[in-house]
């Protein structure tokens, strides 16, 4: 008796092998992309924690850029060398957009988008020129342990 | 008793002359002239006391009052221990219970009446109390026990000690615009102790330490003010970085100088900024990027920063242009940089800028004109010289952003007023911003302000702040005239406040031009100005 069944389960199982094609989703990545391409910035972070191929994925820039302009409509052209120069969106999104969207959050009126994303910018740029200072330090001791200027949107909002 | 040396009083008794000093009198004579100083009402009280000393112990017995609500642990002790003093003679009598209650055995003396280190008692008596006897221990406990009564009591007394205070700093300044500085002293003395019951971490206790220190640096060291200007240029930058950091007024400056400066460049493919002071070159990386953003591409940028001559042969603002240089160079700039080292605004010459005729020219100053108000009589009034080389320059802009305060009036205690009112008002912005973890430098530079304005005078004396108002005026009648900040400035300003943790900051549009400000007080204004044409605009070759 047991002996059958279990043939049985050979047969049965080696149909199903045959039928259902097993599916990775590593073995696709561009449909990984489009997932990933729609996540929030929170669990892209987890995403990247998930594997090598996903960290791979989720440090590729392409991916914060649209993080970065989704709320606005059509993203600056030119922009995307500038940020590149600067640092790259990853580094955008993390140290500007998201504080400042979250801080802004509270007081948000839907025409400050594309406002928002220029003052990141801004901010960016001068933590760019500051991050410059210390790698050009000439051993003075303030360049290194300078403040960022972006400190201030680091700490939590006391609401 | 009768051996009071009589020179050290003010000399407001004309019986208490010095006769004593080179033979000995008798002592019938002595005791009748002691006899014609000592207060006729309060010896018939049974008490001797001076009477060009009663102010004092009036004073004293306040201090005494005081410390004996603070501390009521310590009466028990005080009863028991009376026999050591002699109530008949009060002046001596409440100095000893004083010197009793508010002077714990173990600490010396200099920590509890140092103003400068701003210390409150409690963290003294931790710091400086070495218990390594045992019969000291219970001393100890026993001030732990008395400063932790301090402690609870004075919230309830700090409201009152703080307005005693600013009281007697407006008292202090009286004294020394009337030029009497005996009573302008023993009132430094006073406040220096009050400033021991009072919290100089925050609040009112704090921004008085540093009113209390110009004041005492103005009577004994004079007005020459050699100490608060000596900071070196090294100094100097690191404390504005600082303050740079840790409260939005030097942002809002930047950020609105250079909104307005992009919309006037709109359309202008070579442009030149002068920068009256140039620091770490922080204003300039956004207005790089904004340019290199604009649709139709980005201008030919020339940058030329102004900025104090640096020692010991290093050309700081040389490093700073190479800096700013590359950064434009990442984000495509086509970017030149010109340094103009100048220890005063006044010495530089408009041949030295290198205008180009065909550059359209934007002049920036951030918190730079009023120290051209100083008016010396041998020379010509810096302030209309600087101004005229700016008009022939025609600049497309000049950004100005100043203090919105009245601190060059000519009267001593006005001028202290309204410091004491617009530098409380910033100290309090400063404290509720929680963000830096350290905020001390920036508060040392507001300090190097404040000294500025309360100790020098003269050529010395050069944050000499005037309200916008009157620059209004000045530039009206230097010919140039007002542009207003758009309402983009306005948005950005408003913007960037959000960002900032504290909730009290408020940007007001005042006709054209922007101030920001902690609770409708406003602290700081930038405005714009366009050298009025006349037909005779001449370059300078």
């Amino acid at each position: 008796m047991v002996q059958n069944h279990r043939r049985e389960d050979h047969e049965t199982g080696g149909e199903n092998k045959e039928k259902r094609p097993k599916f990775f989703i590593n073995d696709h990545v561009n449909i990984l992309i489009e997932i990933l391409e729609r996540l929030d910035g929170r669990s892209l972070c987890v995403a990247a924690s998930v594997c090598r191929l996903w960290c791979t994925i989720a440090s590729n820039d392409s991916l914060w850029e649209n993080l970065c302009f989704r709320h606005v409509s059509p993203p600056p052209s030119s922009v995307r060398s500038v940020v590149l120069a600067l640092g790259g969106y990853k580094r955008l999104y993390t140290g500007c957009v998201r504080p400042v969207r979250s801080r802004l959050g509270r007081v948000r009126r839907a025409s400050w988008a594309r406002d928002e994303v220029q003052l990141s910018l801004s901010l960016f740029c001068v933590d760019y020129y500051e991050r410059l200072g210390g790698s050009n330090s000439n051993g003075r001791l303030v360049e290194k342990s300078s403040p960022s200027s972006l400190m201030f949107l680091c700490k939590p909002v006391n609401v | 008793m009768v051996l009071y040396d009589s020179a050290t009083i003010g000399g407001s008794c004309s019986g208490s002359s010095s006769s004593s000093s080179s033979s000995k009198p008798p002592p019938l004579q002595q005791r009748q002239q002691t006899q014609q100083d000592i207060d006729g009402f309060l010896a018939g009280a049974g008490y001797r006391v001076r009477s060009s000393e009663l102010r004092k112990v009036a004073q004293r017995l306040e201090r005494l009052e005081t410390a004996m609500v603070n501390s009521p642990a310590d009466l028990s002790q005080l009863a028991s221990d009376t026999i050591h003093y002699n109530p008949s003679d009060l002046a001596s009598w409440v100095d000893s219970l004083l010197s009793e209650l508010t002077q714990p055995p173990t600490c010396p003396s200099e920590f509890i009446m140092d103003p400068v280190s701003n210390q409150t008692v409690v963290s003294d008596a931790w710091t400086t109390a070495e218990p390594h006897m045992p019969q000291v221990h219970q001393n100890i406990s026993y001030e732990q026990q008395s400063l932790n009564n301090q402690l609870t009591v004075v919230p309830a007394m700090e409201e009152d000690s703080g307005i005693r205070l600013v009281h007697m700093l407006m008292t202090c300044a009286e004294c020394v615009q009337r030029g009497d500085f005996s009573l302008a002293t023993s009132c430094l003395e006073d406040m220096q102790g009050l400033l021991t019951r009072v919290n100089t971490v925050c609040g009112i206790g704090k921004v008085a330490g540093h009113f209390i220190d110009a004041l005492s640096r103005r009577i004994f060291q004079g007005i020459g003010g050699g100490s608060v200007n000596g900071g070196s240029a090294y100094e100097n930058e690191l404390l504005y970085h600082h303050f740079y950091e840790a409260c939005p007024y030097l942002k809002f400056a930047h950020f609105t100088a250079n909104q307005a400066i992009l919309e006037a460049f709109d359309g202008h493919d070579c442009v030149h900024v002068v920068d009256f002071n140039l620091m770490h070159g922080l204003q300039w990386p956004a207005l790089i990027q904004a340019l290199a953003l604009r649709p139709g591409g980005p201008p030919l940028l020339r940058l030329t920063g102004i900025g104090p001559p640096s020692p010991d042969g290093r050309d700081s603002l040389r490093e700073i242009g190479l800096r700013l240089a590359e950064l434009a160079r990442s984000v495509n700039v086509r970017f030149a940089f010109r340094g103009v080292a100048a220890s005063r605004l006044e010495d530089v010459k408009p041949w030295m800028l290198q205008v180009n005729p065909k550059e359209s020219v934007a002049v920036n100053s951030i918190m730079q004109l009023h120290r051209l108000l100083g008016s010396d009589p041998n020379r010509n009034s810096p302030i209309e010289t600087v101004l005229s080389w700016i008009r022939s320059l025609n600049p497309k802009i000049m950004t100005v952003v100043e203090q919105e305060a009245n601190h060059n009036q000519p009267g001593f205690l006005d001028r202290f007023t309204e410091a004491l009112h617009y530098y409380s008002t910033m100290f309090d912005s400063l404290d509720a911003c929680t963000v830096q973890p350290n905020k001390a430098l920036a508060e040392i530079y507001i300090q190097r302000e404040i000294a500025n304005v309360v100790s020098c005078e003269g050529s010395a004396r050069v944050e000499r702040h005037e309200p916008l108002s009157k620059w209004r005026t000045r530039l009206s009648g230097a010919g140039f005239r007002p542009l207003h900040l758009g309402s983009n400035a306005y948005k950005q300003a408003s913007m960037l406040l959000t960002l900032f943790s504290a909730e009290g900051y408020s940007v007001e549009e005042n006709d054209g031009c922007l101030t920001l400000g902690w609770h409708s007080r406003p602290l700081i204004a930038a405005s714009a100005w366009q050298a009025v044409s006349d037909g005779t605009a001449d370059f300078p070759a």
